[in-house]
């Protein structure tokens, strides 16, 4: 493995890692606005945060189960989606995830 | 569609049952959203070959599925170094050298060939193959059952840093064990050199016991390794820590030793034996089985040997080379 293969592929794990930790609260902030699947994931994409299908629907069921998301099931378009939206606790805990997410941008920042 | 079916299907296998049709409902529904959106962009139906990019893209059926599962393990991180160590000793100090003890009778006992013909060589290895299973089962089921006990959490928070373990110096020597070494060499040379080299017979109960004319030279080489074990453990006390030099002495010695060791054994070391009750059949008898089991020891000097060897070498080679 030459080295610039190495460190692309080192770069490229630590990409997705700090993607992986920042997808929650994307999700979680799209979703102050009613979504189904599909759209929320277009949504994400269009802000630069594409994110796959296979990683998208699990992270909504944990949130979901979490309590942080309410969904239910209805017809659009001649077809059954299920549609996300933030629950009462799941806007409490975003407002403290983007406090947060501003003190470590903050951080980063006074580091760099 | 069929291939979307297919996939939904193979996804469908893998998911908690409780949660098949919900999931699969609404990964089918953003599948066709996507499909629907490519035919309106390309102004025609995807054909199989359109809509199977879109199908790899959402990855293989089981890990799609697998993401939906929380994740399990039988032995969690806390505890699997510990397990591992623990495999891993097993393995290194008691399979292995067990292997290699069967591996060296099996090349080296033609008796133990002929005692075993063919497959019944293999199946001689039986026990080892159950002691593999054995310990491994019983280990694996041990870790995963105290993973999943109030036992763990004690495991993992009642430590306490004044508890743990000194930082040993791997190549200091304990002045304690040179000394009772010292003593233990000592001892015997001091026995040893009241022995008289030519002189062969021994007269024990009634029998005497006369030894192989190869006996001095034993007795000549077991006073020299024990002068030199002195000298070593001199060493070793003026400098109680391992260099290249102590290290590769002690090397050269301990294989010195084994192989005197290993010659007497397949030496045929009792040459005869006389009683007023035995009859010289009777005593041929005694002499051939002391011999060969003398002989049959050989191989287990071997397998110790290689131990010895492998330990040495390992200590020479963490030793700072001399400069």
């Amino acid at each position: 493995m030459s080295p610039s293969i190495d460190i692309d592929g080192r770069f490229e794990n630590l990409r997705q890692e700090l993607r992986r930790g920042s997808l929650p609260l994307a999700v979680l902030a799209a979703l102050r606005t009613e979504h189904y699947g599909y759209t929320l994931r277009k949504t994400l994409a269009d802000h630069g945060m594409a994110i796959d299908e296979g990683t998208l629907y699990p992270l909504l069921r944990r949130l979901e189960t979490q309590g942080l998301l309410v969904s239910q099931w209805r017809e659009e378009d001649k077809r059954n989606k299920r549609f996300y939206r933030l629950s009462p606790d799941g806007k409490l805990i975003l407002k403290q995830l983007l406090i947060e997410w501003k003190s470590i941008h903050a951080s980063l920042e006074d580091i760099f | 569609m069929e291939l979307v079916d297919r996939y939904l299907h193979a996804v469908k296998f893998w998911l908690p049952r409780k949660q098949k049709d919900d999931i699969i409902a609404e990964l089918s529904e953003d599948l066709r959203s996507q499909i629907e959106e490519k035919e309106s962009e390309i102004g025609h139906k995807l054909t199989d070959a359109e809509v199977e990019p879109i199908l790899k893209r959402c990855g293989n059926p089981m890990a799609v599925a697998g993401r939906y599962v929380p994740q399990q393990w039988l032995i969690g991180p806390t505890l699997f170094p510990i397990y591992r160590v623990i495999i891993q000793s097993l393995f290194l100090y008691f399979l292995l050298p067990w292997m290699l003890v069967w591996m060296g009778i099996a090349i080296f006992s033609p008796d133990f060939r002929a005692d075993h013909p063919g497959a019944a060589l293999f199946a001689s290895l039986k026990p080892w193959w159950l002691a593999c299973t054995y310990s491994l089962f019983f280990n694996t089921l041990a870790f995963a059952l105290l993973d999943r006990s109030p036992m763990r959490s004690h495991v993992v928070n009642d430590w306490n840093p004044r508890t743990l373990p000194a930082v040993r110096d791997p190549n200091r020597i304990s002045r304690g064990a040179t000394i009772f070494e010292l003593t233990v060499v000592v001892s015997t040379l001091a026995v040893w050199v009241q022995l008289d080299p030519f002189h062969r017979a021994f007269h024990f109960f009634g029998l005497t016991l006369t030894l192989s004319h190869q006996w001095p030279y034993f007795i000549w080489a077991f006073t020299a390794l024990s002068g030199a074990g002195i000298a070593i453990s001199c060493l070793n006390l003026s400098q109680p820590r391992w260099t290249r030099l102590s290290a590769s002495l002690r090397l050269g010695v301990d294989v010195y030793s084994l192989g005197v060791v290993y010659l007497l054994c397949r030496a045929n070391l009792l040459q005869s034996l006389t009683g007023s009750d035995l009859s010289s059949a009777e005593a041929a008898t005694v002499v051939g089985t002391v011999n060969s089991w003398l002989a049959g020891f050989a191989i287990w000097v071997i397998a110790v040997g290689v131990a010895v060897v492998v330990f040495d070498v390992r200590r020479i080679l963490r030793t700072a080379p001399v400069q």
